[in-house]
């Protein structure tokens, strides 16, 4: 395992001036035209093993140079000629000058492909002259508007209607200061990147599609009978600027903005863009609650922890770069649903022996749901550790979720997805959550949009359980969840003494909507099947 | 996207010698006489700065106006502080803002992409030349290539079957609107329709030409940067050729390796430029190096084309403010405007353009951001903005020109088709490359530029 602060001390050597190594409480980011503080080399890939070519093909070999014929029996050689049988069977169809230029060309591949000093740009620049540089994400100062206190705004004439849309109808809230005035419990914000590869056109349309088709963002839940709403003090903190011809530009601001919801306490949900987005989500909260202390659980069908192009992050990388940086431990990371075609054997070798817990659908296929289920909320509640949901939408099958960039067939049922996210979010300790990949305009009915809103839901939900201290195992209602007149599964007493039990606990605490009371309440746990 | 971001501009120069001089001997705005009294509460650093004028490069002049005639001496010096504070964080600033994406140095494939197999690692043989992905003589399907055209893929393909026109995918998928202009090129090649013959003429390019499809150039989907250097190295090897490149994007920041590519084969400033688009992608203090929006500007900048011997056809929306009007006339560019066209009519103007094409240099590039054309023909645009020109329109003058002159590139860009689930886009995407391809032939077949044939018109009995 590489560890940040080991490379910083490595590294730093080369880099006589980083500007975060002296101040810790500044997250690190590369400013000017720094390179990238961190090691980049893959440890997945090993280097092909060497041969040795038999006397055999000597004449063929004549016209080569020493040089030459080190390469050829090289590893680096092996994906241009095969293992040892195939390069001789090869060598054998050329004459010698024909492998002389086999080999230059190979040759010639390799040194291209490679990072050259003086030859290759080694950044991106961006145009430093420009009088505009951060017009994207300079804020609005509140002293451009009517003063009005800190706290939410409500936007709607009525209520919470009669304005334009927000995620679930929430006030909204711009700053830092609305956050803790508001005493808020969940942050909503948008996060528009569009760089995602597969199709691209999330962007602003994910957002503004979610706030459009974000009714069920809160409210009451019928499962558990609890209106997070109520429970929670939940705001659309709007959407934050991304840069979308640039992800590793935009990585620094949602940090930035991610942090400032963390460190109110308030939960961060970001949703829409593309999953490069867990990068900065998550480093923000190792910002706020200290590197290796929170665990994350990716919900995706690609386990997203490549690593190795030219770039050093896209939505392929963040997983990888999370763990390369030190933010989380490979151990803390869960990942659920995968069934893309890749990672092959070397990535999952490497997911254990870095003991990062991976639940992939043949998982499921083996043992079934339902104990994946409860092997993973166990997993992801042990010791309390606070926890990040990251949720790609494409770990729904594409009969649920057909709008995201990279679709993958076999995935988990909405009715899968509503029960683990809700459960995640009152057994476990939810710090924060996000929602990716939504990409609306490939479905042109709102049946995607409407499901990643429910999603988010089933999160708000759970924390709403959370915060009544309703965390036991699978709570569910125990009135909504059997009508208790006919004793048809032979357990009927106990819902009604546990419906009475919670009906007396809400009287005797003076307050039917359950705020505050359930400190000392025992909570009811439904009886195993 | 930053939507309607006004370019900040002509206060640029101002902005520097206010911050740094803090002097109000270069007043660009003044307190109107009536907020003389409002405004005294300021301090003179404030005042400076207000006289300056930077401060509408945030707020426009009425809203600031408002604010020194209402706010409180406390609100008001609030307030300009804010804009103070803004200004200073507008520009880049090494120590806090990233300059340069770093990218992975040992990365093994830092550089794929950006150079084609060499020879003696291609494990399949074959004698140069085109050839047909078709089993069959008169082929109903099969796999999509641009119009049914045979594929070519090295350079030697296209001198050794004394290539015409290559027809290229670029399949860059970083448009400023709506994206997915990167499926634009297969999704053009999925409705056949660019080899039909010309109505006109009766012409038949795919007989009078050889055409070919020549792929898709490869692309880097996380840096324009960096696919801009591939894609003109490309375009100029394929120029090289003898070939004219017919570039399908991707989304328009492509303009600006297409026609670069082109004139490092016939050399800069040796031909001119017509453009149709709605947008005038001069954007001039844009934060990148390259993107849709400073094609234009980047290409004039760089000396590739002449401002005088550029033409854009179709501008409207937000882009087209009077900066960017001053600008273009600043440089010599011959714009037509919606505004134009709405006064003076279609026709009237059309044949202008053609005129000035026609007095123009001996060789052009046509460049189609299909955003020129209106919402109803054109849905998936990415760039759209309603009230555009017709098809029609469009696909006449685009016919003329490649007819009248000596045509070294064309490109048309940024549709995508995911924005239209019934394809008519890409089919009218495609009328417009086949609208030049039968302007060359015509051109080819030794053809006035406006030939009819008799059989055309009139059912033929005049």
């Amino acid at each position: 395992m590489r560890r940040a602060g080991l490379h910083l001390a490595v590294v730093s050597m080369f880099l006589p001036a980083l500007a975060w190594s002296e101040a810790p409480d500044t997250p690190e980011h590369v400013v000017g035209t720094e390179r990238y503080p961190f090691d980049t080399v893959d440890p997945r890939v090993e280097e092909k093993p060497a041969i040795e070519l038999p006397d055999s093909v000597a004449p063929k070999l004549e016209l080569l140079t020493d040089d030459e014929i080190a390469f050829l029996e090289s590893g680096a050689a092996r994906p241009f000629t095969g293992p040892l049988d195939a390069t001789v069977e090869a060598l054998e169809k050329r004459t010698p000058n024909e492998v002389k230029a086999w080999i230059n060309a190979m040759q010639y591949v390799v040194d291209a492909n490679r990072y050259v000093d003086g030859r290759d740009e080694p950044a991106i620049a961006f145009d430093t002259d420009s009088p505009n540089f951060n017009a994207w994400r300079l804020q609005r100062p509140r002293s451009m508007d009517p003063k009005r206190e800190d706290g939410p705004v409500p936007l709607g004439r009525y209520g919470r209607y009669g304005g334009p849309p927000t995620f679930g109808g929430h006030p909204l809230a711009l700053t830092k200061q609305d956050l803790i005035a508001g005493e808020v419990d969940v942050a909503i914000v948008g996060a528009p990147l569009n760089m995602g590869s597969g199709w691209r056109d999330s962007g602003e349309r994910a957002t503004v599609d979610l706030r459009l088709l974000g009714w069920p963002m809160g409210g009451f839940d019928q499962y558990v009978q609890i209106n997070s709403s109520e429970v929670l003090n939940i705001v659309d903190y709007g959407d934050v600027a991304v840069d979308n011809t640039s992800t590793e530009r935009s990585m620094q601001h949602v940090r930035d903005i991610v942090r400032e919801i963390a460190e109110t306490g308030a939960v961060p949900m970001i949703v829409g863009g593309d999953h490069s987005l867990e990068y900065p989500n998550v480093a923000a909260l190792a910002d706020v609650y200290g590197k290796e202390n929170v665990s994350v659980i990716h919900f995706d069908s690609h386990y997203d922890a490549w690593w190795g192009s030219s770039h050093l992050i896209s939505h392929g990388y963040p997983v990888y770069r999370l763990i390369n940086e030190g933010h989380v431990r490979a151990a803390d990371y869960i990942q659920v649903g995968l069934r893309s075609r890749g990672p092959d054997q070397t990535g999952f070798k490497w997911m254990r022996e870095q003991g990062m817990r991976y639940h992939n659908m043949a998982e499921v296929e083996h043992r079934g749901w339902a104990a994946v289920l409860d092997r993973v909320v166990s997993e992801a509640s042990e010791d309390g550790r606070k926890l990040h949901i990251s949720f790609d939408i494409d770990v729904l099958d594409p009969a649920f979720t057909p709008a995201t960039g990279t679709p993958v067939p076999g995935g988990i049922t909405m009715r899968e997805a509503i029960t683990i996210v809700r459960r995640l979010c009152a057994e476990a300790n939810v710090v924060g959550f996000d929602l990716v990949e939504l990409h609306p305009a490939l479905d042109p009915t709102y049946k995607t949009t409407l499901n990643s809103a429910y999603i988010v839901q089933a999160c708000l939900t759970g924390l709403a359980l959370n915060r009544e201290g309703k965390t036991a195992k699978h709570y569910l209602s125990p009135l909504s969840s059997e009508h208790a007149i006919d004793d048809y599964y032979g357990d009927q007493q106990f819902y009604l003494d546990a419906t009475r039990i919670e009906e007396e606990e809400a009287e005797a605490s003076g307050d039917d909507s359950g705020l505050e009371a359930e400190e000392e309440s025992e909570p009811v746990t439904l009886p195993e099947e | 996207m930053i939507a309607g971001l006004a370019p900040v501009t002509r206060r640029r120069a101002t902005l520097l010698i206010a911050l740094l001089f803090a002097t109000g001997a270069l007043a660009d705005w003044t307190v109107p006489a009536k907020l003389q009294e409002q405004a005294s509460v300021l301090d003179q650093a404030q005042l400076d700065f207000l006289a300056s004028g930077v401060a509408l490069d945030f707020v426009p002049e009425r809203q600031l106006e408002h604010v020194i005639a209402t706010r409180d001496a406390e609100g008001l010096s609030a307030f300009v502080n804010d804009l103070m504070s803004l200004a200073e964080q507008m520009a880049y600033d090494a120590e806090r803002d990233m300059g340069a994406a770093p990218l992975n140095l040992n990365s093994e494939r830092f550089n794929s992409g950006s150079f084609t197999t060499p020879a003696p690692l291609r494990d399949f043989e074959r004698d140069p030349g085109p050839f047909s992905v078709h089993r069959y003589l008169f082929p109903q399907s099969g796999v999509p290539t641009f119009g049914g055209a045979k594929l070519a893929i090295w350079p030697e393909d296209l001198v050794a079957g004394d290539v015409d026109v290559a027809i290229i995918g670029v399949p860059n998928n970083m448009s400023s609107g709506r994206r997915d202009a990167g499926n634009g090129p297969n999704a053009m090649r999925a409705m056949n329709t660019i080899a039909t013959p010309d109505m006109q003429s009766l012409v038949k390019p795919f007989e009078t030409l050889s055409v070919v499809d020549y792929g898709d150039f490869s692309v880097d989907i996380m840096s324009t940067e960096i696919t801009v250097r591939r894609v003109a190295d490309m375009v100029a090897e394929t120029a090289g050729t003898g070939a004219i490149p017919m570039l399908v994007g991707g989304d328009t920041s492509m303009l600006y390796p297409g026609v670069k590519g082109v004139a490092r084969q016939h050399g800069n400033g040796s031909f001119g430029l017509l453009h149709f688009s709605a947008h005038p992608d001069a954007e001039r203090f844009g934060d990148h190096t390259i993107s849709d929006r400073q094609a234009l500007f980047v290409l004039l900048k760089e000396g590739i084309v002449a401002g005088s011997e550029t033409i854009q056809v179709g501008l409207r929306g937000a882009a087209v403010d009077a900066d960017t009007l001053r600008w273009l006339q600043s440089q010599g560019v011959r714009y037509h405007t919606m505004a134009e066209i709405e006064q003076r009519g279609i026709d009237t103007v059309l044949k202008r353009v053609q005129k000035e094409v026609d007095k123009g240099p001996d060789a052009f590039f046509v460049s189609v951001d299909v955003s020129v054309i209106g919402p109803a023909e054109m849905p998936a645009a990415g760039r759209i903005e309603a009230n555009g020109l017709r098809l029609d329109e469009v696909r006449q003058t685009i016919r003329h020109v490649c007819a009248a002159k000596d045509i070294v590139g064309f490109e048309i860009t940024d549709m995508a088709p995911m924005l239209d689930l019934s394809r008519i886009s890409a089919v009218n995407a495609n009328a417009l490359l086949n609208a030049c391809l039968s302007g060359i032939a015509v051109r080819k077949a030794g053809l006035e530029p406006d030939y009819v044939h008799p059989l055309a018109l009139d059912h033929g009995q005049r």
